[in-house]
């Protein structure tokens, strides 16, 4: 009998899990049972916001198959929810009123997200009711209405400062909607970058023909609209931001309950311990925006400065891998062969790097210090471990601003915006953790039009001309003192501009070089 | 009498045309093997009117007669001797301890202890004959080529996705009039210069689009509105075409009329490219998001109009994902609509002289002449008939080169090996290596004209023909088949490799035929490939003598296929097959070591001055004063960590080997990455530090994502030193 796994949540990660158990599952190595709760299969919900505005469409969202899994001998079980979990009989019991049977559970529930306390929205966490017009753009049916308000060119509020607030702000506005972002905090992106780039950010929302309404604390949502939908955001201040669609775009948060139904141990999210085994629980397993890695051991340095689950998709989907590879061993063999895959390495702190079109911004890491800040810089700078340093280059009249923080060279923050070779790069030394030039500037240039340049003639009599034939201006000029008139008179001469023809501009240019100086 | 021979270079796939005019008259060709005349003068070369090198010639083609009579040249068979030292015997008597040799192994150890490696610069007629002679004459399934080092990668997703594999399946001249043409991982400038006139139209379109983590003279071209440079981190291209397929789909760029009408396997690829939206791709390739959202409009956008391309070469192809990475990059194609159509495409730009013609004949371990596979019963049968053999006298399928080498003296591996056209002690992935391989074999038996690197490992060296020495027929990167002509007589004692095979043959009492000369070889190929993928039936001597332009397939009464896939792929059903392919993750190099050295990544390519292992490129004093040793490139700014100036000695290494040479700084290589050209032996042979790890469907080896140790040569010189001293 092969061994059951039952897959709760059918979102990108459980996808990329189903997909790297496939060749089990064709093997008859494995049963794979998946159960989701929306209608649809796995669709990828990063691109939401793209959907929203009609940059894509439905069909080219899916991650997965319904059918096709079907017919590999996947169970795929659509549009059900788990009710609970018995543990002890490892069964899973599902609202159509059917179960399942699990030999390994993986719960790859996500999250949902945050619905923040304002008047005239229902509170209830689990189950909020949004009120028509406002929608906390998630799934689908979100992008629809999103959809419907951008395509009338309407007022839209976005309600956060993240990086979906923003990404969802500019594609409304670059598609004709008129966008309002309200976050609080001075700045947009208040967690992950720092004044300067922020500033420089918010400047160039504007300059995108988005509205920034900063340092506001909102209140409640008024329902004035004709159909009694949403009609303004209310401030705290008395103010109101008037609108016709309220995205609300303040977070996630895991979905834990139905682990914390069945007794298991739970943080921020479900915890796990390095081989993402649920604590005290080897049947187990949660991956996704629903995990915790936290490992029970106290002494485990890697969990103490471990953060929570980091919303972003990447590291989910590099934990489905890993624990399809495991999965997939533990069905095969006992255990101890199984533990002697290596653990997942830890997670660096996660990139961000802004989608959207015609604003490039990318940010990584702690930018929270400031190059004169001496007592934060040289915090924790002891036992010969180096200090905090920064370099920084600001240019908001361009749009453009870098800040680096390094430790021994190697970045432990990053700000970049307006630069997209420079933030390219720095996202790459970041996760490699590799050191960066000394000489910082030089990461800088790298947007700069004279690397496009190309290296054009040399006036130098040694360097070489023609390339292919390699010849040297000095010889080429050799040639027309000696009677060459013509490129084709050089060529037969020399062999220079007798291969790719690339040079035929630089030899003209040295007859007439030669010929202007004879006349002269 | 003619004085003159209008034949093709020696060199690579491009086989730019060009005209030997000898001083004196020219003796008409006489055939191989019979009593040779004295060798006449040196050859003066020039460039030909053709529609490829449109009568351009680069700097190899120029001075590649000074080879003919180079006082190097192997003129006579050479035994080493128990000292080590080659000296020359008789025909006779090298033919008979060939003969011996085989059967000794054969009788000891089986057929399959005999091997015999190949190359992409053998003619039609020879690689073709060389596959025959394997498999019947010496009885062995172990028979491979360079080619698996070269195109294999290429070749597989070609086959995978298109059910057959030729190079450009356009004429070149068709890039002309392209409004787009991305290449990616490509020098041509350097590699093949003529080709670059066909590209001058697509750059006053602003139109090339470049990708090639170095700024490669060929990268340079999108300077000054010529077009776009992307200059991923090495190892991530494959990610970066995931990327753009990403774009084109969810931005509507998509040609669904194409795609519905011309291709199976659309939403299974959908889904596949789904998690590669651009900032993501960005993070991992370095490459910015907007930079590959325009490269897909831009592509789209020239499909439009004067048509678009995608060209890949050995740069995104030499790796243990090559084929998905090709794959990828024929994905990005179809749903683009551009292969098959009459103003777009995709092609893979074929490196070595005939390395087309050379991976169709049955030179490959998994494959027969006409491009069929050797485990199709109705293959075998059709090549039983053609060669009168019983069919299960032919062997099946044998090893890829890099299994091949690694089995040398291996117990139940090679134990003789026979070597054509290739000079493996330089060019295989980890040689240090496979140079232990070659010295743990019974008997190894190398034809070149020059004693290189491999020969000179050889117990025995035949001397064999260079180009201008003998007729025979090439095909070139666009699938044309062309007339190499004799224009010069060979010197006393060397022989063509033909002449060989036929005298072995004959000695080991072969069954079938194995004839000396060209056409009559020729005559047997057209018989062979008909009714296989790479159908020659319809073209002869005479045709290609008068300068027909053939292109294969040309089943005998047809006019050829200059474009490929215009009604149907090859595939039954006639639909083109998107596979779906992602990343994998890499192996975890072994750790450095040394403290003082830096991990880099190290990726390998060519220089203009020099061709393959540069066994003839290095013999060209012309060439050699120009390019006389190897140098690390090194961006100017990972250098100044680690105090090297330009010039300065460094040491490159890993756990395979050691490389020292002189470092030369460029701005043109990204910071982390360096680059050591191939051409070069011994302490300066990059594929002491390349890894014979392969791509699980092709074969190919890792060439162009390696990690090495860079650092500072005197620190080397120093320990040694301190190590001796105190050894002492």
């Amino acid at each position: 009998m092969s061994e059951q796994i039952v897959i709760v949540g059918f979102g990108p990660v459980a996808a990329r899990l189903v997909d790297e158990l496939l060749p089990g599952v064709r093997a008859g190595q494995v049963g794979v049972t998946v159960i989701g709760q929306e209608a649809d299969a796995a669709y990828n919900r990063v691109l939401v916001a793209d959907l929203g505005v009609g940059r894509t469409t439905p069909e080219a969202l899916a991650l997965a198959d319904a059918a096709a899994l079907a017919a590999d001998g996947v169970d795929v079980r659509l549009g059900v929810k788990v009710k609970r979990v018995d543990r002890a009989r490892q069964n899973v019991i599902l609202s159509d009123g059917t179960s399942a049977h699990y030999d390994r559970l993986v719960f790859a529930t996500g999250s949902r997200p945050v619905i923040p306390n304002l008047t005239g929205i229902n509170p209830d966490p689990a189950a909020p009711v949004l009120p028509e017009g406002v929608t906390a753009l998630r799934d689908l049916r979100d992008a629809e209405v999103l959809r419907k308000a951008v395509a009338g060119r309407k007022r839209v509020v976005v309600l956060g400062g993240g990086v979906l607030g923003l990404e969802t702000a500019l594609a409304a506005a670059e598609e004709g909607a008129t966008v309002t972002v309200v976050h609080n905090g001075p700045h947009p992106l208040g967690r992950n970058i720092d004044r300067g780039g922020g500033a420089v950010l918010a400047a160039s929302l504007r300059n995108c023909g988005v509205r920034v309404a900063g340092n506001a604390r909102s209140t409640g949502v008024e329902h004035n609209a004709p159909d009694g939908g949403f009609s303004a955001l209310l401030l705290h201040d008395g103010s109101a931001i008037d609108g016709d669609l309220l995205v609300l775009s303040c977070g996630v948060r895991p979905r834990t309950e139905l682990a914390e139904g069945c007794g298991l141990s739970t943080g921020t999210g479900i915890l796990v311990d390095h081989r993402l085994r649920a604590h005290h629980e080897p049947h187990i397993f949660a991956i996704g925006d629903c995990a915790e890695v936290r490992c029970p051991e106290p002494e485990c340095i890697e969990c103490r400065t471990a953060r929570g689950p980091s919303g972003l998709v990447g590291p989910g989907w590099r934990q489905a891998e890993w624990l399809a590879e495991y999965l997939l061993l533990l069905a095969g063999g006992p255990q101890e062969d199984a533990d002697s895959l290596p653990a997942l390495p830890q997670e660096k702190p996660g990139v961000i790097v802004l989608k959207a079109r015609g604003m490039n911004m990318a940010a990584a890491g702690d930018n929270s210090a400031e190059p004169w800040d001496e007592e934060v810089l040289t915090a924790g700078a002891v036992n010969g471990r180096p200090r905090l340093q920064i370099a920084q280059w600001a240019d908001p009249e361009h749009g453009r601003y870098v800040k680096m923080t390094t430790r021994g060279g190697v970045l432990e923050g990053l700000v970049s915006v307006g630069m997209p070779r420079t933030a390219g790069e720095l996202v790459q030394l970041f996760e490699r953790g590799a050191e960066l030039p000394a000489d910082r500037s030089l990461l800088l240039r790298l947007d700069g039009p004279d690397q496009l340049a190309s290296a054009g003639a040399s006036s130098d009599p040694e360097s070489t001309v023609c390339r292919c034939a390699g010849v040297s201006g000095g010889k080429i000029t050799e040639a027309v003192t000696g009677g060459c008139s013509t490129v084709a008179e050089v060529s037969s001469a020399t062999r220079a501009g007798t291969g790719c023809g690339g040079c035929h501009e630089d030899i003209k240019g040295l007859i007439e070089k030669h010929f202007q100086a004879a006349a002269a | 009498m003619t004085k003159s021979a209008d034949t093709h270079c020696p060199y690579c796939a491009l086989q730019c045309a060009m005209t030997l005019k000898s001083p004196a008259a020219l003796t008409p060709a006489v055939q191989p093997g019979s009593e040779p005349v004295p060798a006449a003068p040196a050859l003066e070369v020039s460039g030909r009117e053709f529609p490829t090198n449109r009568g351009g010639l680069c700097r190899k083609g120029w001075t590649s007669a000074s080879l003919l009579h180079h006082p190097g040249r192997v003129t006579e068979p050479m035994l080493k001797g128990p000292d080590g030292v080659h000296r020359p015997i008789t025909w006779d008597e090298a033919l008979a301890r060939i003969t011996t040799a085989v059967k000794d192994t054969r009788a000891k150890y089986g057929a399959d202890a005999v091997g015999v490696f190949g190359g992409g610069g053998l003619t039609n007629e020879k690689a073709y004959q060389l596959g025959k002679f394997a498999r019947i004459a010496l009885g062995t399934s172990r028979i491979d080529y360079n080619g698996r080092f070269c195109m294999s990668s290429a070749a597989a997703a070609g086959m995978r996705s298109f059910g057959l594999d030729r190079g450009l399946p356009f004429p070149l001249e068709a890039l002309d009039t392209a409004s787009t043409i991305m290449m990616l991982g490509s020098n041509v400038a350097e590699t093949m210069p003529p080709f670059v006139q066909h590209l001058q139209g697509v750059r006053d379109a602003s139109g090339l689009i470049v990708v090639d983590p170095r700024r490669s003279a060929t990268a340079a071209f999108t300077a000054d509105g010529g077009g776009l440079h992307l200059q991923p981190l090495p190892g991530t291209d494959l990610t970066l075409l995931l990327g753009l397929a990403h774009v084109v789909i969810h931005e509507g760029l998509v040609d669904t009329d194409y795609v519905q009408a011309r291709t199976n396997g659309y939403d299974a690829l959908v889904r596949s490219v789904n998690a590669f939206w651009p900032e993501r791709v960005q993070s991992i390739t370095g490459v910015p998001a907007d930079l590959i959202r325009e490269t897909a409009r831009r592509l789209a956008d020239g499909a439009r109009r004067g048509g678009s391309y995608i060209l890949t070469g050995r740069g995104v192809e030499q790796h243990v994902d090559g084929t998905d990475t090709a794959t990828a990059a024929i994905n990005l194609s179809l749903l683009l609509g551009l292969p098959g159509t009459a103003r777009s495409g995709y092609g893979t730009l074929t490196g070595q002289g005939n390395g087309q013609g050379g991976r169709e004949h049955g030179q490959k371990a998994d494959q027969l002449p006409g491009y069929r596979k050797i485990t199709d019963p109705a293959a075998r049968a059709h090549m039983a008939k053609v060669w009168n053999v019983p069919e299960d006298l032919i062997p099946g399928p044998g090893l890829p080169a890099v299994q091949l080498l690694k089995s040398l003296g291996q117990p139940d591996g090679v134990r003789c090996l026979f070597v054509h056209a290739s000079n493996i002690a330089v060019a295989s992935p980890d040689a240090n290596s496979v140079i232990d391989g070659l010295r743990s074999l019974d008997f190894l038996m190398v034809c070149d004209f020059f004693m290189s690197e491999t020969a000179a490992e050889a117990d025995l060296v035949l001397p064999v023909l260079q180009w201008a020495e003998e007729e025979g027929t090439l095909t070139n990167l666009e699938g044309r088949v062309l007339r190499r002509r004799q224009a010069i007589q060979p010197p006393a004692g060397a022989r063509s490799e033909l002449w060989i095979m036929s005298q072995l043959a004959e000695a080991l009492d072969a069954p079938s035929t194995f004839s000396d000369d060209p056409e009559t070889v020729f005559e047997e190929l057209r018989l062979a490939s008909a009714g296989g993928l790479a159908d020659y039936s319809g073209i002869d001597y005479a045709m290609l003598g008068k300068g027909e332009a053939a292109y294969w397939p040309y089943p005998a009464g047809s006019t050829g296929t200059p474009r490929l896939f215009l009604d149907a792929f090859a595939h039954a059903g006639g639909k083109a097959v998107m596979t779906p392919v992602a990343p994998r993750r890499r192996r975890t190099p072994a750790a450095n070591t040394d403290p003082a050295a830096k991990t880099m990544t190290l990726i390998t390519g060519r220089l203009l001055e020099h061709y393959q292992s540069g066994a003839q490129t290095r013999r060209v004093s012309e060439l050699l004063a120009s390019q006389p040793e190897a140098r690390m490139q090194i961006h100017p700014a990972a250098a100044a960590s680690m105090g090297i100036t330009d010039g300065a000695l460094v040491s490159v290494a890993n756990e395979r080997g050691e490389v020292v040479c002189r470092a030369e700084l460029s701005t043109a290589i990204r910071p982390e990455t360096v680059f050591l050209p191939f051409h070069f032996p011994e302490l300066e042979s990059a594929n002491r530090l390349t890894e014979a790890a392969t791509d699980p469907i092709s074969g190919m080896p890792e060439f162009k994502f390696n990690k090495v140790w860079v650092r500072l040569a005197a620190n080397v010189l120093n320990t040694s030193v301190l190590q001796t001293s105190e050894a002492s």
